[in-house]
């Protein structure tokens, strides 16, 4: 009921306020205006009102971590298809990926990329630069002709950076640039399969990549992290050890961390099945990382959550596990995936979840991630009561490999709303048609 | 003559005034009956040519050596062969060499003071010298340094002469910042503990009087600690735009034009590049009458 309209003003009713930044947490009333949160109490009213009874108001989730796909991909997701699966996943802001085709690591593309996410994108999005050329891990990026051009930080992401002195003098380079680095850690002298090196990958005779193949690469960024002084980001952890690495260098390096919601929910089980589905980089590990995690980022050691989305079309996924590319979509089920198994199975609090979706990475990109007055009006209304089924039918993104396909969630993102305007309006069908 | 790390104030100034006292004129013949001992195992125009003029044009015999013509390209170790030239009767041995440290090693072996003419990426103290001397004659003498803002541009990292000239900026009571990725820099702490800038823009923003601009080697033009000539000129170089606040230019030689300094600033009037090389061989006279002996001081 809300699409089309550009409100100026809007009163958000008796929605149950949940902010972790702030510390609110109550049945109160949210007034929008003007773009911004403009008041929170009780009785507030207007010339627009939505009522929200039985609804969470949260702060706009932020994901770090989005590919995309454009340039070059669009058949799989493009910036329109993207930005409508991250709202309707309750995202207001994402960092898009570098490695597409071509890949972002010259000042022209990130200027064409910047003006078409102004004009395509329903939530922000900042774009990530690759740390080096081609991501081929020799010659470093123009960082600082990247930045004027308005990258938002630099990334290895999808293959890492194999050689530590590039990756050193990388950061070193970044940090003269201003610019935070994204590192995918990864060592492909030991990442030679393309799942878990476990039991699972045994009995089935796919080739495994070891733990250590992303052990000792987290290692060796946490070492270089605090020895550049770089502002560094390790994102999807997915081990136990990687996490207590992190944790180890937590007051050593201005580092920060993230982990998947598949990693946080999924194990190698999956593999089992030899579905091309469940190929995913870094691959789904054994039950006690997946179960390492949990703790790990109820306790901080990990920042916060970010999905790695990574749309890919049917052909690249309907094949052997050794074949299909890895990847799994992660905006529209991350919010659901996290609260039916780790809040309501009792590993995590629902107001740490909200801070590892929305206030941890808000700060991060350093926008969003707050309902103090006077912030932008970036929101997401949640019905936790509801529960769906995830199907290719109910995705919003390009693509549909979800490895919660047929999984019943419980907990849906119903509105999202960015610079104080819905970009996904699920209220209607929650509440039927109001004027 | 080894280093300018822990040569005081008025060292520097006694060395700075006998050098006004050659260029003058009035130490015509110091060095008669001296022999210098030219031993250059790397490429060098200006320094050698200027250490040559300076010790001919003082009455010394001059003996040259370069790697190619002597022993040693037969293998014939350092050490050796700086010995050879001591009991030959060398009254200074002037040393540039590829290694840092080069210089002082062939100290501990002879009884002639050895002259640093370049070692590696250690010192090269005359060069610093003649660029206080150029930079006082145009600020209006050595005190004239005194609080001026010095911003050191480039690769610090690998830079012989930043480990020369920015203890000699010290000491000549200038403030010294250095303008450079974090790529070309040595770690933060302990070493020049300067305040790090992020670009020549910014140096002039800061209030720099003289931008020293250090020659970026070809082989660190590659990717691996800059990612290309484009972006370093652009953030790292001076162009004409930055010459309009009146800021005086310096460069220890060779340019790369359009690289650290735009082919028009080379030889532009805030340019004290030519009177950088000028003021060599007086300076180099300097160093090798006191270092000689020949001249005990500028009274004598």
């Amino acid at each position: 009921m809300l699409r089309g309209g550009y409100p100026a003003e809007l009163v958000i009713r008796h929605a149950h306020v949940l902010d972790p930044a702030t510390g609110l947490d109550g049945i109160l009333d949210v007034r929008l205006s003007s773009g911004r949160v403009a008041e929170i109490g009780e009785d507030l009213r207007g010339p627009r009102t939505l009522d929200a009874d039985g609804l969470h108001l949260f702060p706009g989730f932020v994901d770090v971590h989005a590919h995309w796909r454009t340039p070059g991909r669009e058949d799989e997701e493009d910036i329109e298809s993207g930005s409508a699966a991250a709202a309707a996943g309750g995202f207001t802001c994402v960092v898009m990926m570098p490695n597409t085709d071509p890949i972002v690591d010259r000042p022209v593309v990130v200027s064409g990329l910047v003006r078409r996410v102004e004009r395509e994108s329903r939530v922000r999005a900042r774009v990530a630069a690759a740390l080096h050329v081609g991501l081929a891990g020799e010659r470093l990026t123009e960082m600082r002709l990247l930045k004027q051009a308005g990258a938002f930080c630099v990334s290895d992401d999808g293959l890492g950076t194999a050689s530590a002195g590039v990756l050193r003098n990388g950061m070193l380079y970044a940090r003269s640039a201003g610019l935070p680095v994204i590192l995918h850690c990864e060592d492909h002298t030991l990442a030679t399969g393309v799942v878990h090196d476990g039991v699972a990958a045994s009995l089935a005779g796919i080739p495994g990549s070891p733990a250590s193949a992303e052990d000792a690469a987290t290692a060796t960024a946490l070492i270089l992290a605090a020895e550049t002084g770089a502002r560094v980001h390790i994102t999807h952890v997915s081990t136990a050890l990687s996490a207590a690495l992190v944790g180890f260098f937590r007051d050593r390096a201005e580092i920060t961390a993230d982990t998947t919601p598949h990693h946080l929910t999924l194990t190698e089980d999956l593999v089992s099945t030899l579905d091309g589905l469940y190929r995913v980089n870094p691959p789904l590990r054994p039950e006690h990382d997946r179960a390492g995690l949990g703790p790990a980022l109820r306790d901080r050691v990990l920042d916060f959550v970010a999905t790695d989305h990574a749309p890919h079309a049917p052909e690249e996924k309907e094949l052997p596990i050794e074949e299909a590319a890895p990847g799994f979509l992660g905006h529209e089920t991350a919010f659901a995936a996290l609260y039916t198994e780790l809040v309501l199975g009792g590993a995590l609090s629902l107001k740490r979840l909200v801070e590892a979706m929305g206030s941890g990475p808000g700060r991060w990109v350093g926008t969003g991630g707050t309902l103090a007055v006077g912030a932008p009006a970036e929101l997401t209304l949640v019905d936790l009561a509801e529960e769906w089924t995830v199907g290719s039918a109910t995705l919003v993104s390009r693509s549909s490999n979800s490895p919660y396909l047929g999984k019943t969630l419980k907990g849906r993102v119903v509105g999202t709303i960015v610079g104080g305007e819905p970009v996904h309006d699920r209220t209607g069908a929650k509440f039927g048609a109001r004027a | 003559m080894l280093t300018l790390e822990g040569i005081g104030r008025e060292d520097i100034r006694e060395i700075l005034d006998l050098a006004r006292a050659f260029a003058e004129g009035r130490l015509r013949g110091a060095l008669e009956g001296k022999t210098v001992c030219l031993a250059f195992f790397e490429a060098s125009t200006r320094t050698a040519v200027s250490f040559e003029l300076a010790a001919r044009r003082s009455g010394a015999h001059v003996i040259s050596l370069s790697e190619k013509g002597s022993a040693i390209a037969k293998g014939e170790s350092l050490i050796d062969t700086v010995v050879t030239l001591d009991r030959l009767g060398a009254d200074a041995i002037v040393l540039r060499h590829r290694a840092a440290g080069a210089a002082a090693l062939a100290a501990r072996h002879t009884s002639a003071p050895v002259i640093n003419a370049g070692d590696g990426c250690g010192q090269h103290p005359t060069q610093a010298l003649l660029d206080l001397y150029a930079l006082g004659e145009a600020l209006g003498g050595f005190d004239g340094l005194q609080d001026r803002r010095v911003a050191v541009v480039g690769d610090v990292l690998h830079s012989r002469v930043a480990r020369s000239v920015i203890p000699g900026f010290l000491q000549a009571g200038m403030e010294v910042a250095l303008v450079a990725p974090r790529t070309l820099l040595p770690p933060d702490e302990g070493v020049f503990d300067l305040p790090v800038l992020a670009s020549v823009d910014e140096a002039l923003e800061w209030g720099a009087d003289v931008l020293y601009m250090l020659r970026l080697q070809r082989e660190r033009m590659t990717g691996a600690r800059i990612p290309s000539v484009a972006e370093y000129a652009r953030f790292y170089g001076v162009s004409r735009r930055h010459l309009e606040g009146g800021a005086l230019i310096m460069h220890p030689g060779p340019v790369n034009r359009g690289v650290e300094i735009s082919g028009d600033v080379v030889l532009d009037a805030s340019s004290l590049i030519p009177d950088q090389v000028a003021a060599g061989v007086c300076v180099r006279s300097a160093v090798l009458a006191l270092s000689t002996g020949a001249v005990q001081s500028v009274a004598a």
